[in-house]
């Protein structure tokens, strides 16, 4: 099918873009890199009036690593995103998360803040942001305002973003995660390479000292996509691994806790029960891929063995 | 058919309350997604609602009928509504339960949905629903935090029960 007839507005700038959201309001759909917006209209399941298209915003395509914090613009392309080398280095889970999502044609259009803005709760980013506590920047004609990834996924799709508002991009504070004692990683399980996952997980792992015998975990993070109706940070499989060196045992207390913490919807291919087990079953590799990559330091950048000569 | 439920706790007493779920411009501001609501008669309201999950959100032309309003504990309503290529009936029903620490409201819905948004399941239309019920009475509680005055409108039309069509 074709979409129904609307009307297209091409932006140059932010100000520009919130103009017309202010205007237009719920009559009105931002597209970003249009990998999801423009199948749903198609489908006529959306038939907004307006489409404020946001590609003319080249001032929010930008990687910015500094010592304090990753900046993300929401224009980024996942292809950017997967192949940034300053962001392997130091928040290995967003290449992770990216060079995982469909297939290349999607990655080289589709953005972080159209992905976020969707809040698929299958999602990638959404998921990472939720991981590491990460923040999103929002702007409208009243001006910018911050959200934490923890207060923006309200319910399925559903989010703390108001119709006139536009997601200029994500920041994610680098000081919980030095890089030479935290390792990351981003499982996912998919029925087919470029589909979407059936379950992920992303876990970043902190150490107290990576040289030790057995080092002990400082601090863990875990968050699934598509175990509920919002990426899902547990915090009982985070409990369940700080503080011990790893173990099987504390590795499947973890499994434990997220397959207890997941509320799976059933789909075509996947029962709920199946997903709980896959919850827990991910939470385990992905912990325990994470704690390798942290106490490995030959490999400080924490990213795929396949780095690594 | 799909049903939903919840229940929200207030500080404020049922009697108070009561005055601010039966005042249409109290529903207009707090509903979400609401552009407007007129009240035809005592019993009857119609408004304008936007209700959306992601980018698939209709704009329903929603007719209210109230079938049952004792005060100050249930209040009862059939709705229906309908946009392009969507449309939705149900029953709902609340009920006030005060005690020593404020009010409890229980709420449920029986829906019949039909068109686009049903496509959604039951389960992405749960979760975004009990959002925005849950929403709906944190504006009217702060509404009643704040003081704003409410004056109860709103009486069951007489003879009028609720049904859900199948």
């Amino acid at each position: 099918m074709k979409p129904a007839a609307f009307q297209y507005h091409q932006p140059t700038s932010v100000t520009e873009a919130t103009d017309l959201l202010a205007e237009y309001e719920h009559d009105a759909e931002l597209m970003a890199g249009n990998q999801s917006l423009g199948i749903v209209m198609a489908n006529r399941l959306a038939t907004p009036e307006h489409i404020v298209d946001i590609n003319g915003l080249d001032d929010l395509d930008y990687v910015d690593v500094s010592t304090e914090r990753v900046e993300i613009g929401a224009l980024t392309s996942h292809r950017t995103i997967e192949t940034s080398t300053a962001l392997a280095d130091a928040l290995p889970m967003f290449p992770a998360a990216a060079e995982q999502i469909a297939g290349p044609s999607v990655r080289n259009l589709g953005t972080i803040g159209g992905s976020i803005g969707e809040a698929d709760p299958a999602g990638n980013y959404p998921t990472v942001l939720t991981a590491l506590d990460g923040d999103l920047h929002v702007a409208s004609t009243d001006g910018e305002r911050t959200v934490a990834a923890s207060e923006y996924f309200i319910a399925y799709m559903f989010t703390d973003l108001a119709e006139d508002e536009l997601i200029t991009g994500v920041s994610v504070d680098r000081e919980p995660f030095p890089i030479d004692r935290t390792g990351m990683a981003f499982l996912e399980q998919k029925p087919a390479a470029q589909t979407w996952p059936t379950i992920s997980a992303a876990a970043a792992v902190r150490v107290d000292d990576p040289d030790a015998d057995a080092p002990a975990v400082d601090e863990a993070r875990l968050a699934l996509a598509n175990a509920a109706d919002v990426p899902l940070r547990v915090e009982d499989a985070e409990a369940a691994v700080e503080g011990e060196s790893f173990a099987e045992t504390t590795l499947a207390s973890a499994a434990e806790a997220a397959s207890e913490a997941a509320e799976p919807g059933e789909e075509m291919h996947a029962d709920a029960a199946y997903k709980e087990k896959l919850a827990g079953e991910y939470t385990r590799r992905s912990l325990e891929t994470a704690y390798e990559r942290a106490v490995d330091t030959t490999d400080t950048t924490g990213i795929t063995d396949t780095t690594t000569p | 058919m799909m049903e939903f439920d919840g229940e929200f706790t207030s500080d404020h007493p049922r009697d108070e309350l009561w005055n601010y779920f039966t005042d249409p411009a109290i529903l207009a501001d707090c509903a979400p997604g609401c552009d407007e609501i007129t009240m035809e008669s005592p019993g009857e309201l119609s408004a304008t609602i936007t209700v959306g999950v992601g980018s698939v959100k209709p704009t329903f032309d929603v007719d209210m009928t109230v079938t049952r309003a004792d005060a100050p504990e249930i209040l009862e309503m059939e709705v229906g509504g309908d946009a392009s290529r969507n449309s939705f009936e149900a029953v709902t029903e609340m009920r006030l339960i005060e005690d020593d620490d404020g009010t409890t409201a229980t709420w449920e819905a029986r829906t019949n949905v039909a068109g686009l948004i049903a496509s959604m399941g039951q389960r992405a239309l749960g979760s975004v629903a009990a959002r925005i019920v849950n929403n709906f009475f944190e504006d009217l509680e702060a509404k009643a935090d704040e003081g704003v005055p409410a004056e109860s409108q709103l009486e069951a039309k007489p003879e009028a029960e609720a049904t859900l069509e199948n």
